[in-house]
């Protein structure tokens, strides 16, 4: 695993942790940093990643936290506090 | 890739426990804590003496003493560290991309 590969997962824990302890402007930072790094390095992110970051505002997103997720037929859908909805399928 | 003494330079140093072991500005010597932020310029750090408040450190003017997660520590000059937060990773060659 090379640096960059790392320090995008690296920056997604922090990110989750930032956010549950509140810290919401700081996870939305680590979020965009790793987002660039990622961009900087031609590698595509996680999907761990892509589902629970927020791509309007950036905010990582736990269920229960900042996020409300629903399932419904064939898709699963997150919502973010800021509005944002993002759909992903089932299997 | 851990982080090690050799990669540190190139990784995230966000979320690591620093010191600053010396610096031009006598007041910011021995501030201790978790980064929390970085820029091109300066580490943002947490202070860990109960106060949580938030020291802007000049990576130019200070050497850091990180603590690695596997218990090591490591002390860092600050000019090595000047750079664009996201560029640090590119500066020696294992991005395939050039």
């Amino acid at each position: 695993m090379t640096v960059a590969e790392e320090r995008v997962q690296r920056l997604h824990e922090l990110a989750r942790e930032a956010a549950a302890a509140c810290h919401d402007e700081r996870a939305k930072r680590y979020v965009r940093r790793a987002r660039r790094v990622a961009e900087r390095h031609r590698l595509s992110l996680p999907r761990e990643f892509e589902r629970f970051t927020c791509d309007r505002c950036d905010a990582a997103l736990r269920p229960g936290k900042n996020a409300r997720v629903r399932l419904q037929d064939g898709h699963v859908v997150v919502t973010c506090d800021c509005g944002n909805q993002a759909r992903y399928p089932y299997d | 890739m851990a982080v090690t003494p050799e990669t540190l330079v190139r990784h995230e140093l966000v979320g690591l426990d620093v010191e600053v072991v010396s610096a031009s500005n006598p007041d910011l010597v021995g501030v201790a804590g978790t980064v929390v932020a970085e820029t091109t310029q300066t580490l943002e750090i947490e202070r860990a003496d109960g106060t949580s408040r938030v020291s802007q450190v000049p990576k130019a003017a200070a050497t850091f003493a990180f603590d690695l997660p596997d218990g090591r520590t490591v002390t860092v000059a600050g000019e090595r560290l000047v750079a664009r937060p996201a560029r640090r990773t590119e500066q020696t060659g294992d991005s395939q991309w050039r």
